[in-house]
């Protein structure tokens, strides 16, 4: 496959995938961070550092993962084309 | 709480098994780890992350300067000072009316039965406001700076930052009269936070 084409499907699927990491980012650190016994508007400082490293490290998570999964998936697709050429 | 973290699967529905080469409409075939080497892996563009480009409510973007106020004001250092400047003034005021109520203010010790003229008065009381002050001042710093340390430390924010911090502070002014009085100070200081967060919460 084209290089190129890659590229440009990458691009067009990166907003969307960046929106719903986002939301799900958005919706985890906040269950996790600020528990729901709103006594005040604003953020306290306990939940405004929890929230920065909870972002932090959702985004590092999200890294790593992104590249052990494409790893993985080079090595499977190694894996598919022998058996193909074998059979082939 | 595994499947938040895993956030690129639902969107892209890619898994690692079936990477082989699938007809698309146009009959282009897909390589996954070409497509995701450029989504996630290490082909993807470094772009300056924008929340209102990935989904928030468009709100205007805070200048660095106005960040850097915004961090200043909720450090713990800042909030100490405040604390510092609070009770030296509450101190102050709290040790001129204990004065005023007291019947010993400008008592001469060498001469106890003649009374003090307004000026020997009005020192004294200054000296009691002084004292008081500084004394507050110097709780009020303490108690503030180890409670925003001890929140920043745990991440949250509930009662119990207020009580561990009560005991250390009455712990470290009550240590220098010996032990028992310091664990004496920081029971008694804990209690009284917590009675105080108690009715604050």
């Amino acid at each position: 496959m084209d290089p190129m084409k890659a590229q440009q499907l990458a691009a067009e699927l990166e907003v969307e995938m960046m929106a719903d990491m986002y939301n799900r980012m958005t919706n985890a650190c906040h269950r996790k961070c600020v528990p729901p016994h709103y006594k005040e508007a604003e953020l306290s400082k306990g939940e405004a550092v929890c929230l920065d490293r909870c972002v932090a490290k959702y985004l590092d998570l999200h890294e790593r993962l992104g590249r052990k999964l494409t790893e993985l998936s080079v090595q499977d697709e190694e894996v598919m084309r022998k058996a193909a050429a074998g059979t082939g | 709480m595994a499947a938040p973290a895993k956030s690129t699967d639902a969107s892209l529905s890619v898994t690692a098994g079936h990477s082989a080469n699938v007809s698309s409409a146009e009959n282009v075939s897909l390589q996954y780890s070409l497509i995701l080497d450029h989504l996630i892996g290490d082909k993807r563009q470094i772009k300056d992350l924008n929340p209102t480009v990935m989904g928030a409510l468009p709100s205007p973007q805070k200048t660095d300067e106005q960040k850097m106020i915004e961090r200043g004001m909720e450090s713990c250092a800042f909030k100490s000072l405040i604390a510092c400047v609070g009770g030296f003034v509450l101190g102050g005021a709290f040790g001129v009316f204990t004065a005023g109520i007291d019947a010993n203010v400008g008592l001469d010790p060498k001469d106890p039965l003649r009374t003090p003229t307004a000026r020997e008065v009005l020192k004294d009381m200054g000296q009691r406001g002084m004292s008081y002050a500084k004394n507050f001042a110097i709780v009020g710093a303490m108690f503030s700076c180890t409670e925003c340390l001890i929140e920043s430390h745990r991440g949250k924010s509930d009662w119990k930052n207020a009580v561990y911090s009560g005991c250390i502070t009455g712990g470290a002014i009550g240590f220098r009269a010996g032990l028992k009085a310091g664990v004496l100070g920081c029971g008694g200081f804990a209690a009284f936070s917590a009675a105080i967060e108690y009715y604050l919460r």
